[in-house]
C-alpha cells in the first residue's frame, strides 16, 4: 500500500509543475496519468509566451520551474511582442516544435528526486470528515495521500465537436474522465461548462509558400529562461503570413447553421481573447480580412498550425473555408479542428492557496479552475503543487500578492472574482503593471522561492550573479558622469534635446526619454541583456513606481485589516441586505480582498472599516 | 438593498411654528405609522389622521404620508409626520416611534442612506449640505444645479471619454498583432487634447462653485486713521467696529459678511499699516493684515484723501480708495484710478461696489456655476494634469504604458468625486456636515 503527501492528477502543464515543485520542495509526490508518453503534450498551438503569458512563464521559470527552460530547448521561432512599447508590456513569444517541447518536459520530470510517475486513471476519490485521504484508479488500486492536486484539463466531461457531430474525449484520441467528473459533481461544489476551439492541422506540402509574406524571428534571439543557454536551442525558422478574404467569410456565414457553436449544441461559454473564426467573422462583421500565422508544429512535422482560424464547423467547410485563403488553395487537412467542452468548477470556492474551501487538503489547478492557456495552467499548477507540499508539512502557504507577481493577479481574479468564459491573462489585467515585468520576475520571486527550498542551484547562482552586476552597474551610473564638450555629450544632447554637465550622472541621464543605456558611456562588464533591460526599466519607471508603491503601502494597511471569520455581516450599520449576502457567502479574510468583491463599493468597505474598528474598540 | 435600521428625526428646525415635519425612513416605518396613524393612504398621498402614541393616547391631529421604497429619497420606505408645531409634540411622536423600533438618525443619515442606495452621488449628497447652507441667491441656484445632477452628468461624460480612450490604449498593448485601426492611434492625440479642454472648463466652473460656496473675502487695508472702520462700519450697515481719530484703534481683524448683489462678501477690517511699527503689539496686527491680504480675493487699499501716506506692502489684485472725500480740498490732487469716497455721507460708495463685484468677475448668467468643494477642485486639478501628463508623453513618444498609466490615475481620481475609490474617512467627513434629519 503507497503513502503520498501529493498526489497530481493529469501530466498536461498544470500538472508537470505541481509534481516537479512539490518533489522539489521534499514532498513524496506522484503522478497520475493515463499515458506516460502525452506528459507535456502541447494540444492546442504549439506556442510558449505572449502578452501577459510570457511573465507567467518567466515567474514559473523565476520559482525553478519547467515550463520556460522546455521552451527554449524546443524553440524554433522566437519574437518579442510590444517590442515598440516599455519594458513592462514587452513579451517573448516562443513557437517551439511540438515533440521536443514534450521530450524536454519529460526529461526534466523524470530525472526529479522524490517523485513517482504512475499511467492510470483516477475513478474516485476518498473523502472522510471533508479531508482527502486516498484516490482510486481505474486499475482498483487505492494510494493513500495527505493531499490532491487535480489538473484534469479538459478531460472532465469532455465533449468533442466537429460539426454537429459529436464524440466525449478530453484531446483528439484521448478518453475524457468521466467517472472522475460525476464523482466531483457530487461534491459541493459549483460546476459550468466552458469551451474552446483548436483550428485544423494543414499538410505542410500542401500549401504555397510563395504566396505567404514570410516573417523571420528576432535578433538577437532572446530566451525565455533565466538559465538557458543559446547552445541548448534547435535551429529557428520562419514563421509565415497569410489572410482571411470575403470569400472565406462567405463560406462561414454559409456554414453557420452547421456550427455547434451557432446551432446551440454547445453551452459553454468560449473564450473572447482566443475566438474562434466563426466568432471572428461574426463579431467583427465590419472586417473583410483577418490574419493568419502559418506555424510549423516542428522541425520534423509536416504539420502547420494554422493560427487564426480555430473552428468547429464540419469537416466539408473546413475544407472550403481553407482552400478559400491565399497559399492553401491546395491545402490538405490531416486533422480537422474542434471545439472542446468541458467541466470547470467555479474558482471562488477556492481559498487563495488553490486548494478548496470545501474539502482540506484537495487543491485545482488550470483549466479545471475556468482558465485557458499553457502558461495560465502551469503558474496555478506551481501554487497548487507547492502549495499542497507546505500544507502536508504543516507550513503557510505561500500566496502571491497582486503586486508581486501576475500569478498573483491570475489567483487573486479567479478566486475573488470567478469567471464567466475561459480566463486569459492580459498585461492590463495587472494594476502594478510596470513593476511587474519579463525583466524582474527573478528579481521579485527566486528569493522567495530559495527560502522554500524549490530553486534549483544554477538558477540560485545566475539570480546572484544578475544582481551583483545589477548593482554594480547602478553603482557605476550614479557615479560617472559625461565630460561637457565630448561626442558623447553631443550624442546625449542630439538623443535628449538637453545637454550635459559635470554634475549630471549617467543615471539622472538615462532617465531622459529616448537616452537608452547602449548610449552612454559603458563599463568594464560587458552586460547581458537581462540585465540592462532591468537596469533601463526600473530607471525610466522610476517616478511611476514610487506612485504605484504609495498606493501597494495603502492598500496593504487595508491587506493587513483582517476582518474576523466570526464577524456577523447583519450586525454591520448601513450595508444593504445584498452586499450583506455577498460578504456573508464570500468571508473575504481581509478588508482589502472584500474591496475586490464584485458588488462590494468603496462606501461599503468604510462601513466595515469603521464596524471592524469600532469592535476593536470594545474588545480592547 | 435596504439597510436594516429604521432611523426617525425631526426634518424642520426646531423651535416653534406652524408645523413640524418627522421624518422614519427604513424597513419598519411602514408599521410603526399604521400603529400610531391607523390605515396610511396610498403611497405619496397624504392623509389626515389621529397621531397616537404607542400606548394608544392621542398626540395630535396632522397629516402623514408614505413614500413606497424604492422612489423616496433614501431608496427606502418612507414615512413623514406633519404636525403643529410644538417641540414637545415633535418629542412625543419621535418617542413613541423609539418605543416602536425605530432609532434616532445620526447627522446626515438620511443622505448617507440615499448615498448608499444609489439614488444619488457623493457630488450630490454634498449638494444637499450646500443646499441648506446656502446664503444667497446664487449659491442656491448654484447648489441647485449639483443636485440635479449637472455636475455628475458632466463629470461623467469625462469619465466616459477616459474609459474610451483608455480601452483604446490598453487595447493596442494587449493585442498587438491584431489589426487595430491606426488612424484611431493618431486621433488620440486629439481626443485628449479635446478632453484636457473640457476638463479645464469645469473646473473653471468649479472653481467659480468654490468661491460661491465659500463666499469671497475684501481684505481693507490702510494706513492708520485712514477711516477703514468707518468704511466697513458703513458696507456693513451697522456699527461693528470701533472706530476713533485714535491711530491704531484696530488690533485685531473684524469680519463681516455682506449680502451684496446675491453674493456672500466678508470684508475684513486689518490695523492700520504704519512703515514703522511702534511696538510688539502693532508689529503683531501688522503681520496679520498682511496674512489677510495674500488669503482674500481683492484688497481695498484706504487711503485718507486729505493726507496721502506712503504704504509700501506687496498687494494682490486691489482698488485704491480714497477716503475722507468730503473734507477734501478742491487744490488736492485727483488720482484718476482712485474711489473717491466718504464714509460719513456715504458719496461715491455705491461706485465703489460696483467695481468691486466687477473685479470679483463672478460670471452671471454665462457658464453654468456649481455650487462646489475644495475637494472637486483637487480631483479635477489632479486629473487634468495626469491628462496633460499623458499628452506630454505621447509628444515625447514614451511608450504606450506610460500613457496608459497616466489616463488610469486620472480616471481613478477623476471618478472619486462621484464614487470615492479610497475607504478612508471621507465619507464620515463629508456627512458629519449635515444636521440630524437631512
Amino acid at each position: 500500500m503507497d503513502k503520498y503527501e501529493v498526489v497530481v492528477i493529469g501530466g498536461g502543464h498544470a500538472g508537470v509543475e505541481a509534481a516537479s515543485v512539490a518533489s522539489r520542495y521534499g514532498a513524496k509526490t506522484l503522478l497520475i496519468t493515463h499515458d506516460k508518453s502525452k506528459i507535456g503534450e502541447m494540444s492546442c498551438n504549439p506556442a510558449i509566451g505572449g502578452i501577459g503569458k510570457s511573465h507567467l512563464a518567466k515567474e514559473v521559470d523565476a520559482l525553478g520551474g519547467l515550463m520556460a527552460k522546455a521552451a527554449d530547448k524546443s524553440g524554433i521561432h522566437y519574437r518579442v511582442l510590444n517590442s515598440t512599447k516599455g519594458q513592462a508590456v514587452r513579451a517573448t513569444r516562443v513557437q517551439t516544435d511540438r515533440d521536443l517541447y514534450k521530450l524536454a518536459i519529460q526529461e526534466l520530470i523524470v530525472s526529479t528526486k522524490n517523485l513517482t510517475i504512475k499511467e492510470g486513471s483516477v475513478i474516485d476519490l476518498d473523502i472522510d470528515d471533508l479531508k482527502i485521504k486516498s484516490v482510486k484508479t481505474d486499475s482498483g488500486e487505492k494510494i493513500f495521500t495527505k493531499s490532491v492536486v487535480l489538473t484534469t484539463g479538459t478531460f472532465l466531461g469532455g465533449v468533442m465537436h466537429t460539426g454537429l457531430e459529436q464524440s466525449p474525449g478530453g484531446r483528439i484520441g484521448d478518453p475524457s474522465s468521466e467517472k472522475l467528473a460525476k464523482k466531483l459533481r457530487k461534491l459541493n461544489l459549483s460546476v459550468g461548462r466552458l469551451k474552446t476551439g483548436t483550428p485544423p492541422r494543414l499538410n505542410k506540402n500542401t500549401i504555397n509558400w510563395d504566396l505567404l509574406s514570410p516573417q523571420s524571428g528576432d535578433t538577437p534571439t532572446p530566451l525565455l529562461s533565466y538559465t538557458s543557454n543559446e547552445e541548448e536551442r534547435p535551429k529557428q525558422l520562419d514563421c509565415f503570413m497569410t489572410r482571411t478574404n470575403k470569400e472565406t467569410h462567405k463560406i462561414i456565414i454559409e456554414h453557420l447553421d452547421e456550427s455547434p457553436m451557432y446551432s446551440g449544441v454547445i453551452e459553454g461559454v468560449g473564450p473572447r481573447y482566443c475566438p474562434s473564426i466563426e466568432d471572428k467573422v461574426m463579431r467583427f462583421s465590419e472586417r473583410d480580412s483577418h490574419q493568419i500565422f502559418a506555424e510549423p508544429e516542428g522541425l520534423n512535422s509536416d504539420l502547420i498550425y494554422p493560427n487564426g482560424i480555430s473552428t468547429s464547423l464540419p469537416l466539408k467547410a473546413q475544407e472550403a473555408l481553407v482552400r478559400s485563403i491565399k497559399g492553401f488553395e491546395k491545402a490538405e487537412i490531416i486533422r480537422p479542428g474542434y471545439a472542446i467542452e468541458y467541466d470547470y468548477f467555479d474558482p471562488k470556492g477556492l481559498k487563495h492557496s488553490l486548494e478548496t474551501k470545501e474539502i482540506e487538503g484537495l487543491f485545482f489547478a488550470g483549466q479545471i479552475n475556468g482558465t485557458t492557456g499553457y502558461e495560465e495552467a502551469a503558474a496555478q499548477g506551481l501554487m497548487a503543487g507547492l502549495n499542497a507540499a507546505l500544507q502536508t508539512n504543516n507550513k503557510a502557504p505561500l500566496i502571491l500578492r497582486r503586486d508581486e507577481a501576475y500569478t498573483g493577479v491570475l489567483i487573486d481574479d479567479l478566486v475573488s472574482l470567478g469567471t464567466k468564459e475561459p480566463y486569459r491573462m492580459f498585461t492590463s489585467r495587472a494594476e502594478y503593471r510596470l513593476i511587474l515585468r519579463e525583466d524582474n520576475a527573478d528579481m521579485r520571486l527566486t528569493e522567495k522561492g530559495k527560502e522554500l527550498g524549490i530553486v534549483p542551484d544554477l538558477l540560485w547562482k545566475t539570480y546572484l550573479q544578475k544582481k551583483e552586476l545589477s548593482n554594480n552597474e547602478l553603482e557605476r551610473l550614479k557615479k560617472e558622469k559625461i565630460k561637457p564638450n565630448s561626442p558623447e555629450a553631443e550624442k546625449i544632447h542630439l538623443l535628449s534635446g538637453e545637454t550635459t554637465s559635470n554634475n549630471i550622472s549617467l543615471l539622472e541621464i538615462l532617465k531622459r526619454p529616448k537616452v537608452f543605456h547602449h548610449h552612454l558611456p559603458q563599463g568594464e562588464n560587458i552586460l547581458p541583456n537581462n540585465v540592462i533591460d532591468e537596469i533601463e526599466a526600473s530607471v525610466k519607471y522610476e517616478g511611476y513606481i514610487k506612485r504605484q508603491k504609495a498606493d501597494i503601502e495603502k492598500l496593504q494597511r487595508n491587506e493587513n485589516t483582517p476582518i474576523p471569520s466570526s464577524l456577523d455581516y447583519s450586525n454591520v450599520v448601513g450595508l444593504s441586505n445584498e452586499v450583506k449576502q455577498k460578504l456573508t457567502e464570500a468571508r473575504p479574510e481581509s478588508l482589502a480582498r472584500a474591496s475586490r468583491l464584485p458588488g462590494i463599493t468603496p462606501a461599503a468597505i468604510s462601513l466595515l472599516m469603521v464596524h471592524i474598528k469600532k469592535g476593536r474598540r470594545l474588545v480592547g | 438593498m435596504i439597510d436594516s435600521r429604521t432611523i426617525i428625526a425631526p426634518a424642520s428646525a426646531s423651535g416653534r411654528g406652524g408645523i413640524s415635519v418627522i421624518r422614519m425612513s427604513g424597513p419598519l416605518s411602514n408599521k410603526i405609522a399604521k400603529e400610531m396613524c391607523g390605515e396610511l393612504a396610498e403611497p405619496w398621498r397624504f392623509k389626515k389622521c389621529n397621531i397616537t402614541s404607542n400606548n394608544g393616547s392621542l398626540i395630535d391631529v396632522g397629516m402623514v404620508v408614505f413614500f413606497k421604497s424604492p422612489y423616496s429619497y433614501t431608496g427606502e420606505d418612507i414615512v413623514e409626520f406633519h404636525c403643529h408645531g410644538n417641540p414637545m409634540i415633535v418629542n412625543l411622536i419621535i418617542e413613541s416611534a423609539l418605543v416602536l423600533g425605530a432609532v434616532v438618525a445620526e447627522p446626515g443619515e438620511f443622505t448617507k442612506k440615499a448615498f448608499l442606495n444609489d439614488k444619488i452621488d457623493l457630488a450630490q449628497a454634498e449638494s444637499v449640505a450646500d443646499l441648506i447652507n446656502a446664503q444667497s441667491e446664487s449659491a442656491i441656484i448654484a447648489a441647485n444645479s449639483s443636485l440635479s445632477g449637472n455636475f455628475s452628468k458632466q463629470v461623467n461624460g469625462i469619465l466616459d471619454e477616459l474609459t474610451e480612450a483608455r480601452v483604446f490604449v490598453e487595447a493596442n498593448i494587449d493585442f498587438p498583432d491584431e489589426d487595430i485601426d491606426r488612424t484611431h492611434m493618431e486621433n488620440l492625440n486629439e481626443r485628449l487634447i479635446k478632453l484636457l479642454g473640457v476638463v479645464s472648463g469645469l473646473l473653471t466652473s468649479v472653481q467659480d462653485g468654490v468661491k460661491l460656496r465659500e463666499g469671497y473675502s475684501v481684505a481693507i487695508v490702510g494706513p492708520p486713521n485712514a477711516g477703514k472702520s468707518t468704511l466697513l462700519n458703513l458696507l456693513a450697515r451697522e456699527r461693528v467696529a470701533i472706530t476713533s481719530d485714535i491711530e491704531g484703534t484696530t488690533r485685531d481683524l473684524v469680519r463681516v459678511p455682506v449680502n451684496l448683489a446675491g453674493l456672500i462678501i466678508e470684508f475684513i477690517d486689518t490695523a492700520g499699516i504704519r512703515e514703522d511699527p511702534e511696538n510688539s503689539i502693532e508689529e503683531e496686527g501688522i503681520s496679520k493684515s498682511i496674512e489677510v491680504i495674500n488669503k482674500s480675493n481683492i484688497t481695498l487699499v484706504v487711503q485718507d484723501s486729505t493726507s496721502v501716506k506712503p504704504f509700501n506692502v506687496e498687494l494682490g489684485e486691489s482698488i485704491v480708495v480714497m477716503n475722507k472725500s468730503d473734507l477734501m480740498k478742491e487744490s488736492q490732487p485727483n488720482d484718476k484710478n482712485a474711489f473717491y469716497v466718504s464714509s460719513v455721507s456715504g458719496e461715491g460708495v455705491p461706485e465703489l461696489l460696483s467695481e468691486l463685484i466687477k473685479k470679483l468677475e463672478v460670471d452671471e448668467g454665462g457658464e453654468t456655476v456649481f455650487l462646489s468643494r475644495k475637494r472637486h477642485e483637487e480631483c479635477l486639478i489632479k486629473g487634468r494634469d495626469f491628462i496633460d501628463e499623458s499628452l506630454e508623453g505621447l509628444r515625447q513618444d514614451l511608450g504606450l504604458e506610460l500613457i496608459a498609466e497616466n489616463l488610469k490615475e486620472s480616471h481613478n481620481v477623476l471618478g472619486e468625486i462621484l464614487r470615492p475609490m479610497s475607504s478612508d474617512d471621507l465619507l464620515g467627513e463629508i456627512f458629519s456636515e449635515f444636521c440630524i434629519g437631512k
